[in-house]
């Protein structure tokens, strides 16, 4: 499903961890369709809400807490930076001392073995469940990676194809300034508007594409401008398409109508 | 104030928010120091957790109460950043925030996962470490500093988009929870979460304008 306003709204609860079972859903969905404006959008959220953390009062960590992460680093053979804390040397002791305190020690080492045994164990767990955390991130990168690959074809398919058509479209009040192309390809049963300085909507409107079939409008889908006033939108089910005379853009209620009621703010004419 | 002042975040924690540390790497940026550690150089690492220590600690503080398990949150966080640094993207945002997205994380989870589904968060503060020095904290201007920005940011939040996000954030609770501690329809949650995240984005991107600072 192209980007809208719905998924960003999805983005910002995602940033914190907020969406509903059924909004993550849908929100994994679109992000396996390869929307990187969404991914990028969390991303920036969470970073923006990292902000929030200077209303927390900086704590100091215990004294052995350091030397303790750097000793648990796999793979460092080089201690020699940490700062452990000195440890007192111990006092020698009598042999009667040392007889009454050998099952001591047997049992302290038991106890010492089996709470490494049970810290390894704990610490092997943490790392397979890092692998898997990471193996799921890299599985998610290569969906998206895959799905942006299948849009690239698309948008190429639509491009070479020999009976591809373009349409420039002007801006109209209120937005005089935009600017959109129209790609389309009966072949190819697939249209792209490309647009430009867009103004951002509110919150409950989107921007709806038209085209112009044996002069009547006919409703090609929905789709928002990002904060720089672009807007990317494609579509392998342009309606209307074989007879397109004309396409046009309007300012409709989010989620679209079936006939157009808002502002025409692009329209053009196939040259 | 203007985070667009000449002091973009990227600039703040590579450039000045790295605090000079004993090892004499004044100069050398957090995201040069992942790049070390992605080298596996743990001295790297224990300059990270000089620096950063104290403030992903009180993050942790906040959200879980237990001392203790505040520190495991921090080992864990450490060790996170040990075992992907890689995965560390200089255009998503400073490291510091990339600590504190790791920190928060693993806060909530422990949270959400020891309460009932639906209960709301009660947690004693008793035995928290006391919190840094203030030595600790004059020290260290450059912190001081972005933490002012912040702050001014947050306190140009409305009331109610600052209350949903505060509640989000260190409290961990689902939009529900959060419609019902606000008395609030959950619609309006959604839409103060999404407004205060873009207006807080806001002033982090103004802040990064001019990126390519540090390492």
């Amino acid at each position: 499903m192209a980007h809208s306003d719905r998924f960003e709204e999805l983005a910002a609860l995602q940033a914190l961890g907020l969406p509903s079972p059924q909004e993550a859903a849908e929100l994994s969905r679109h992000l396996a369709e390869g929307c990187s404006i969404c991914e990028e959008l969390i991303a920036d959220y969470r970073s923006a809400a990292a902000t929030l953390s200077v209303e927390a009062p900086p704590r100091t960590p215990s004294p052995e807490l350091r030397g303790k992460i750097l000793a648990s680093l796999p793979g460092t053979p080089s201690l020699a930076f940490r700062r452990e804390p000195s440890r007192p040397v111990p006092r020698a002791i009598s042999r009667r001392e040392s007889e009454r305190g050998a099952g001591w020690w047997v049992a302290a080492a038991a106890a010492i073995l089996a709470a490494v045994l049970i810290w390894d164990d704990a610490r092997i767990r943490r790392q397979r469940e890092d692998l898997r955390s990471r193996a799921g991130q890299l599985s998610a990168e290569l969906s998206s990676a895959r799905a942006e690959a299948a849009r690239r074809d698309l948008r190429v398919r639509v491009l070479e194809s020999d009976d591809v058509k373009v349409l420039y479209l002007g801006g109209k009040d209120p937005q005089p300034s935009a600017r959109a192309k129209v790609f389309w390809s009966e072949k190819a049963k697939t249209g792209m508007i490309l647009a430009g300085n867009l103004a951002a909507l509110p919150p409950d409107k989107q921007y709806e594409l038209w085209v112009f079939s044996e002069g009547k409008p006919v409703a090609a889908g929905v789709f928002d401008a990002d904060p720089s006033g672009r807007a990317l939108f494609e579509s392998t089910h342009l309606p209307g398409l074989v007879a397109a005379q004309n396409f046009a853009v309007t300012i409709e209620p989010r989620g679209g109508v079936p006939q157009p009621t808002g502002p025409i703010v692009l329209v053009g004419t196939q040259s | 104030m203007d985070f667009g002042d000449g002091g973009d975040i990227c600039a703040s924690e590579d450039s000045r928010l790295g605090e000079p540390t004993s090892t004499g790497d004044a100069a050398e940026s957090d995201r040069a120091l992942v790049a070390r550690v992605e080298a596996r150089d743990a001295e790297a690492l224990g300059i990270l957790y000089d620096r950063h220590s104290a403030r992903l600690l009180g993050l942790a503080q906040r959200i879980v109460g237990d001392t203790g398990e505040a520190e495991e949150v921090l080992q864990e966080v450490f060790l996170h950043v040990w075992r992907a640094a890689a995965t560390y993207d200089p255009a998503r945002g400073p490291v510091l925030a990339w600590l504190l997205v790791a920190t928060r994380s693993r806060s909530i989870d422990r949270v959400r996962s020891r309460r009932p589904a639906g209960a709301g968060i009660s947690r004693s503060l008793e035995g928290a470490p006391e919190a840094a020095s203030r030595e600790d904290i004059e020290k260290d201007a450059a912190t001081r500093e972005w933490e002012e920005r912040c702050r001014a940011a947050i306190a140009e939040l409305p009331a109610d988009q600052r209350r949903a996000l505060e509640l989000a954030y260190f409290e961990g609770l689902t939009q529900q929870e959060i419609a019902e501690a606000t008395a609030s329809p959950l619609g309006t949650v959604k839409t103060r979460v999404r407004l205060g995240l873009m207006k807080l984005r806001e002033r982090v991107a103004t802040y990064r304008k001019g990126e390519g600072h540090g390492a």
